[in-house]
């Protein structure tokens, strides 16, 4: 195999061939004319095709196995499968084309791993669904062959050529037969890659002790796995220390929080630092360097704690949204509550009281107003001091409300409530109940626009009259009516908003969602894992969630957490930057381009006998994205798995008109 | 050749946004021509701006880098990719080739709609343009690669430290 970078050849002054690549669309026409001339080629041999015998001297020994799925129909009815498979088949260096109506069954797998041991090949690819879905099952498949799994290239006909172009199934099947002799350019230009191994440090460190972080934590120590778990505030429970009874369940958070700590207090694998904070986290998988600053100390002094952590659950929790002064009269009047505020004012109050008090006054009529600081809409909202319009839902707030409008009624009948809502989206488990039970208790309910939220005002009588507010609304539920309805206190509907964890965010270089949260990588496929390799997410950190969305979500943050442990060095994609010694000559271009500490520096170091400098890669802290690459003047520096002279290979395989064909790369590379 | 032309357009797309973005639209059962072939790249800031260049002398008609904007995975990549793209094409405009061939835009991993917009931009300036000089990329992309080696520094080697020296 050559790895000769074709930005390196010597042909300075040789004319540029361009005979490839013509535009042309007949490309039924255009393949068979290529298995016409490939045929008669191999017929005419000695002079057989020019890209065999190029082929032949870049790398004698290649066994291409190719692999087309038809995905049930998914992707045979549209893309003329048969018909790439003979094509490819064509392509130097192809050993065998072969159809399957599921790749990714057993007998598909199968069908890889044995080609790869009877029939010798040295590379694999398939065609089939996104590498999303099978690039991993795949190169295990290829793994149990014996083959590198690096030497394994997906290509995606499904999502990207059969869902993508029902309509054109001739422009659909070239454009597989191309993208599959792009992926076999690609191939001639891999060389196997052992996957990073590094030490694997079997403690965990859990972020912020609420329902999240406590149930992450039982879940990891129960497994055997050590924890430290760091709470901020100096109590564990989060944000459930302040409700009382919580839906659907009914049951007092106070005893959901004691069930969770008393099980984190239980066991001897959990360290918890209360009143602490997270100052600097660094490292990679498997070996975080995290300093914990605490003042849970005897005398409240500052005591400084250094750890080394495998994985990092974030669990740090929401921040209740806060009104702007000001909005619905909030802070403006005091009859105007969070819901927050509210859930703890009817905790308060005793349990036979006959009566709803509230600063000294009878409180006679109550308005709920849902989405307030949530759902927002440009133009019709003021955006939060930092500039963020919070266009999500918080999910949260519409069953809340419900729940407290239901246990006022229930509580207090002779007080009236209105709700005032655009929607309601109680979609959890059990959760549209309270509807139905808030609507039977007599709880009246409007309609608003979203565009339109109600108005909010002093009534005319004013603050004489018990500071009473009225409220207007364009209600769709009366075809757009304009109504007032006058209450004594309005409890505004507020929801979730990130919590304050920028520092954490910036050193993890975590990414954030549109709506500030912490994001995930995939909101299906991969909910709780960030791009940041070991760090995981559990709860409200990620996105507003109720306490089983929360409580689900730690548990499978948890369990990838205990399975980053099962081994006892950590395996990591080897898709970082390598630098070629015999071209680096230590000049550290690309050592200026890279922003990630300690994963690109000049080191002295003994090439042929001499000391010199060289760029050196630390394959742990590369993030692999690659800046360092364009800079080199030497080309001395790529990026592992996703090379240029790779990429230069599948732009050919696309562009070129002879499938596989490289496409006058020897006259057109000059250096 | 009496076809009509059908330009090439190469989609540099990212695996963490774009690249799971054009996934979306098969998914969601939109179309967009199969003259568009999407690549899957970590970040687009991993190519020299000869990579591109030389795209074009291959044939490729145009090139849409489709990247992840500010949520951008990596620190500092997507400000380094928007100052290269921006300089290839100044390079591009100064050259003689058509600008209108390279566009950096951000697609997440659910815009569906951007991603079709993007596209169907891309093949109307295209076709308005015709075939990519080849001739001329060529040449742009050979004084892009001597720029490059250009940006040497003139000493040769750094000195070699002595054996024993350390
Ligand atoms: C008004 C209201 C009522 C609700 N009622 C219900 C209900 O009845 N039923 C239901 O299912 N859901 C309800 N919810 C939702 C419920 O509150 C959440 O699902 C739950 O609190 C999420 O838990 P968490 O651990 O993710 O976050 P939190 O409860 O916010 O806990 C996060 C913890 O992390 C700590 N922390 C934050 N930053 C740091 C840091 N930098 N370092 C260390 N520690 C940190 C915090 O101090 C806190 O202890 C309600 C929500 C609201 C707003
Ligand atoms: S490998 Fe992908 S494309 Fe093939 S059958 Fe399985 S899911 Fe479908
Ligand atoms: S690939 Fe990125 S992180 Fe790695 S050395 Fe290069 S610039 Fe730095």
């Amino acid at each position: 195999m050559s790895y000769q970078n074709d930005h390196q050849g010597q042909h300075e002054d040789e004319p540029v061939e361009l005979e490839c690549g013509e535009p042309g669309r007949d490309e039924e026409a255009y393949v068979r004319k290529q298995i016409e001339l490939a045929r008669r080629q191999a017929d005419a041999s000695p002079s057989a095709a020019i890209a065999a015998q190029q082929h032949q001297e870049d790398s004698p020994s290649l066994r291409i196995g190719v692999y087309i799925c038809r995905c049930g129909g998914n992707i045979s009815d549209v893309v003329d499968v048969e018909r790439v498979a003979e094509t490819v088949r064509l392509i130097p260096g192809v050993a065998t084309a072969k159809v399957h109506t599921f790749v990714c069954s057993d007998p598909g797998q199968h069908t890889i791993s044995d080609d790869i041991l009877y029939e010798n090949l040295d590379r694999v690819v398939v065609a089939s669904c996104t590498p999303f879905l099978h690039e991993q099952t795949f190169r295990g498949a290829v793994a149990r062959g014996g083959m590198n799994p690096y030497l394994y290239e997906h290509v995606n006909i499904r999502e990207q050529v059969s869902w993508a172009h029902r309509h054109d199934p001739a422009g659909a099947t070239s454009k597989a037969i191309r993208m599959i002799s792009a992926a076999i350019g690609k191939l001639r230009h891999v060389a196997p890659l052992d996957q990073i191994k590094l030490p694997n440090h079997r403690r965990a460190l859990v972020i912020g002790g609420g329902i999240a972080g406590l149930k992450a934590a039982s879940d990891l120590a129960g497994r055997g796995i050590k924890v430290l778990l760091v709470e901020i505030a100096d109590k564990l429970g989060g944000h459930l220390n302040q409700w009382g009874r919580v839906y659907p369940s009914e049951r007092a958070a106070e005893e959901l929080v004691a069930d969770l700590v008393n099980a984190v207090g239980r066991n001897p694998n959990i360290e918890v630092l209360l009143s602490s904070k997270v100052k600097t986290v660094s490292g990679f998988i498997g070996n975080f360097k995290v300093a914990v600053e605490s003042q849970s100390g005897a005398n409240g002094a500052t005591q400084k704690l250094n750890a080394v952590v495998g994985a990092i659950i974030m669990a740090t929790g929401f921040r209740p949204y806060i009104p702007q002064d000001g909005e619905f009269l909030y802070r403006t009047e005091p009859t105007v509550l969070t819901l927050p505020e509210f859930v703890q004012l009817m905790r308060s109050i005793s349990h036979d009281a006959k009566r709803l008090v509230y600063k000294e006054k009878n409180v006679r009529n109550i308005a709920f107003l849902h989405c307030v600081g949530s759902r927002q809409l440009d133009g019709v909202h003021e955006p939060s001091t930092d500039g963020r319009l919070n266009s999500y839902c918080s999910r949260t707030c519409c069953t809340t409300i419900l729940q407290q409008a239901l246990a006022v009624r229930t509580r207090f009948p002779q007080i009236g409530v209105f709700d005032f809502n655009q929607d309601i989206r109680t979609y959890g488990r059990g959760e549209e109940d309270y509807y139905a039970q808030a609507s039977r208790a007599g709880v009246v309910f409007f309609r608003y626009n979203g565009e339109e939220p109600p108005r909010v005002e002093i009534t005319p009588a004013g603050r004489a009259k018990d500071g009473a507010l009225s409220i207007t609304v364009k209600d769709a539920l009366t075809w757009g009516q304009e109504l007032t309805v006058g209450v004594d206190m309005l409890v505004l509907g507020t929801g979730m908003i990130p919590g304050q964890i920028q520092d954490l965010i910036e050193q993890m270089k975590l990414a954030i969602g549109e709506d500030g949260f912490l994001q995930e990588v995939h909101p299906k496929l991969r909910p709780v894992e960030v791009a940041v390799n070991g760090v995981l997410l559990a709860g409200t950190a990620q996105g507003p969630m109720n306490i089983q969305e929360t409580l689900a979500a730690a548990g499978a943050a948890a369990v990838k957490a205990a399975s980053m442990f099962a081994t006892e060095s950590v395996e990591l994609n080897p898709y970082v930057a390598a630098v070629d010694l015999t071209r680096c000559t230590g000049e550290a271009q690309c050592v200026t381009q890279c922003d990630y500490e300690g994963a690109l520096q000049i080191v002295q170091m003994e090439v042929d006998g001499e000391w010199v400098e060289r760029a050196q890669v630390n394959a742990g802290l590369c993030a692999g994205c690659g800046a360092c690459v364009a800079v080199c003047p030497h080309r001395a520096i790529d990026l592992n798995g996703w090379r240029i002279d790779q990429f230069d290979a599948m732009v050919d395989g696309i562009a070129a008109d002879i499938p596989g064909r490289e496409c006058g790369s020897e006259l057109v590379s000059i250096h | 050749m009496s076809n009509p032309f059908v330009p090439k357009i190469l989609v540099l797309a990212t695996e963490k946004c774009a690249y799971p973005g054009a996934d979306a639209v098969g998914k969601a059962h939109q179309e967009y021509p199969s003259n568009v072939y999407i690549l899957r790249v970590m970040s687009p800031v991993l190519f020299p701006e000869d990579f591109f260049l030389r795209s074009y002398s291959r044939g490729i008609d145009g090139i849409l880098i489709a990247a992840c904007g500010s949520d951008c995975p990596y620190h500092g990549a997507y400000d380094r990719l928007a100052a290269r793209i921006d300089q290839l094409t100044s390079r591009m405009n100064a050259g003689g080739l058509e600008i209108e061939r390279i566009r950096l835009t951000a697609i997440c991993t659910v815009c569906i709609k951007a991603f079709l917009k993007e596209v169907a931009m891309m093949s109307d300036n295209l076709h308005r343009l015709g075939p990519v000089d080849r001739q001329l990329a060529e040449q742009l992309r050979r004084a892009s690669v001597e720029r490059l080696q250009a940006s040497a520094r003139s000493r040769e080697l750094v000195p070699a430290l002595q054996g024993g020296l350390r």
